[in-house]
């Protein structure tokens, strides 16, 4: 966790709101604040990218992807770390997305405390 | 000589005119006699009597030719052999008392001859009635012949029922039908033939109803002493009078036949709906699965989160709670996507309930948002609120609109705008509900409009090309209909109806 006072936060992108609550929840208990986007483009149009200290994304939802997120703010040079988590992981979208950057790439559901080190380690960086 | 009618006189001509001339001859010659003998007994000499008398009688029965014979050979024999001697205006006198007799005879003689005419005419008009009469009553006796022959040789059971619920005649069939003589069966009570359950239940209203002067009949299955049978009865009122009902004419067939290869065929038609709709169901497997994982991946976060609040230092009992709380609304909701994947795999029965169609579109939603997803498709809902609920199955219902939407859905695959799915329900006119399901995808040749619900039409990859073909099957039954149109510029649009006001069923 980075104690440097910036106001960085947590963004977290599903078009499942459930997940999106669930995920701010468990953040919370870890002392972790996020912001909940229920899509792609509203993340990208919400100009918050800059202040982004990690990503965690759902893959598939309907418009733009979770993959094509990752190389939208590739394009951009905004590099954010991700953490993918995903109902539909295969191994190669794996590969694909951790040759991409992501920080790590998770099934659904997921250890909670593989998730919490993950934004940890994703912070640190 | 006596007169027996004009047909003895008939027979043989030559005969009866000779018999006919001899009666002139032979009347007046009687008259002569009489007189004469009554000259020898010196009486009055009545020869003029006599002789009117046989003008009379030969007028009568010789007819007007004869009677004037008769009367000129009267003045003959008078001038010759009764008073020959009188003096020529006497005689004249006498003559011309003949000669006026004889034309008032002519008189009576046409008179008679008219009577005998139309005495003829009626006789041979009664005779026509009376052999109509008789033919009448000779096809009347054949007609009634007939008709208990109905009675006797209908294969249907016929019978009249009193108004004591007792039977007061049957017809053969009942003997087959029951193996029991038919007079055993007259004067029994309809509830010892067919049970006191089915009597009270499902006969006696019927009967009660047409003892009331209404024709009435129903068809259905019954269980009785005979078993499960699908059996016709019809009960049309016996009237003695116009206000009097007497019994009812109870007819009855047994159809159990017909009505099992109809259920066959209702039934076979449901394995084949059910089949599409595993066949669909299959096809959803991946979306499914993941419709299913989201809330139950939700839970186990929740869940997570609710054992950090209270493994803490510092136990956040209210966040723990709040924690729990989701685990169990998430674990709900992974439960209720279950519950509805397995109603619709379900073989069961058709069950018609009345149902918030709305409701049904969205649980429909749910179920379907992934697969949309899959393919970046948006599923858009446009639902009136106040629609009244309709007495249908829920699971053909979704069903259809399965189908539909999964229709839309591959319309659009292919497509670069935007990929919307539209589901619209409103209310229609005539007591019906429409609900339509409209994409933005390839859109429908004019061609196709009515080719696409054929059996076996598909213009799909994969697939038999049944889905249409059941959907319209199902909103038939319901009484609907299904029917699509090209939404230009894109895509095309399905509507369908429900009506929601059945219409009395006998």
């Amino acid at each position: 966790m980075r104690p440097d006072g910036e106001s960085k936060f947590i963004a977290i992108v599903d078009d499942d709101g459930s997940m999106r609550s669930a995920l701010q929840g468990l953040l919370k208990a870890v002392g972790l604040s996020s912001r909940a986007f229920e899509s792609a483009e509203d993340f990208l149009r919400s100009g918050h990218q800059r202040e982004t200290a990690c990503l965690i994304a759902d893959i598939r939802m309907p418009g733009m992807s979770g993959l094509e997120l990752q190389a939208r703010l590739n394009a951009e040079r905004c590099r954010i770390p991700t953490i993918f988590i995903t109902a539909h992981g295969d191994e190669e979208m794996r590969l694909q997305a951790l040759r991409a950057g992501a920080v790590e790439f998770l099934p659904k559901p997921f250890d909670d405390e593989v998730l919490v080190e993950s934004v940890r380690a994703a912070l640190d960086r | 000589m006596k007169h027996q009618g004009k047909t003895s006189w008939t027979d043989g001509k030559a005969r009866s005119i000779g018999l006919r001339y001899g009666l002139a001859l032979i009347s007046v010659a009687a008259a002569a006699g009489l007189a004469r003998a009554f000259l020898h007994f010196h009486l009055p000499q009545p020869f003029t009597a006599f002789a009117l008398s046989a003008i009379a009688v030969t007028f009568w029965y010789g007819g007007m030719k004869l009677g004037i014979l008769a009367a000129l050979l009267s003045i003959v024999v008078r001038g010759r052999f009764f008073e020959a001697d009188t003096n020529t205006e006497s005689r004249l006198l006498y003559d011309l008392v003949f000669l006026v007799f004889a034309l008032l005879m002519t008189r009576v003689a046409r008179t008679r001859n008219d009577l005998e005419t139309r005495v003829a005419e009626r006789t041979e008009e009664l005779t026509r009635s009376n052999d109509n009469l008789r033919r009448e009553i000779a096809e009347r006796n054949h007609a009634e012949y007939l008709t208990s022959k109905v009675f006797d040789c209908s294969p249907d059971a016929v019978s009249i029922v009193g108004t004591d619920y007792r039977y007061k005649r049957v017809n053969p069939a009942y003997e087959r039908v029951w193996r029991r003589p038919v007079e055993s069966i007259v004067g029994m009570h309809l509830a010892d033939l067919w049970g006191m359950q089915l009597f009270s239940n499902k006969l006696r209203p019927f009967l009660d109803r047409c003892f009331a002067g209404e024709d009435v009949s129903f068809a259905d299955w019954i269980d009785g002493s005979l078993g499960h049978r699908y059996v016709a009865i019809s009960y049309s009122p016996l009237r003695s009078s116009p206000q009097r009902v007497e019994g009812a004419l109870v007819i009855g067939r047994d159809l159990t036949e017909y009505a099992l290869e109809s259920e066959a065929l209702r039934q076979a038609q449901a394995d084949l709906a059910h089949a599409s709709r595993m066949t669909t169901m299959g096809e959803l497997t991946a979306s499914l699965a993941h419709e299913v994982n989201q809330p139950i991946a939700g839970a186990v976060t929740y869940a997570s989160t609710c054992v950090r609040w209270l493994t803490r230092d510092d136990p956040d009992l209210g966040e723990a709670r709040q924690a729990a709380s989701e685990v169990v609304r998430n674990a709900k909701r992974a439960s209720d996507i279950i519950n509805r994947i397995r109603s619709i795999s379900k073989k069961d029965e058709s069950k018609r309930q009345l149902i918030d169609v709305n409701e049904v579109i969205r649980e429909i939603v749910t179920l379907l948002h992934n697969e949309a997803s899959r393919y970046s498709i948006s599923i858009r809902t446009d639902l009136n609120a106040n629609l009244p609920n309709v007495m249908a199955d829920s699971v053909q219902v979704q069903q259809v609109m399965m189908n539909l939407i999964m229709n839309g859905i591959d319309a659009m695959k292919d497509v670069d705008r935007a990929r919307e799915v539209t589901i619209r329900s409103q209310s229609g006119a005539d007591h019906q509900l429409v609900i339509s399901v409209s994409d933005a995808g390839v859109g429908l040749p004019s061609q196709q409009r009515e080719q696409i619900f054929n059996a076996f039409f598909t213009t799909k990859s994969h697939g038999v090309g049944m889905g249409l073909r059941i959907s319209r099957s199902i909103v038939e039954s319901h009484g609907g209909r299904l029917w699509a149109t090209d939404n230009s510029p894109q895509g095309a649009t399905f509507y369908f109806t429900l009506p929601t006001k059945v219409a009395n069923g006998g």
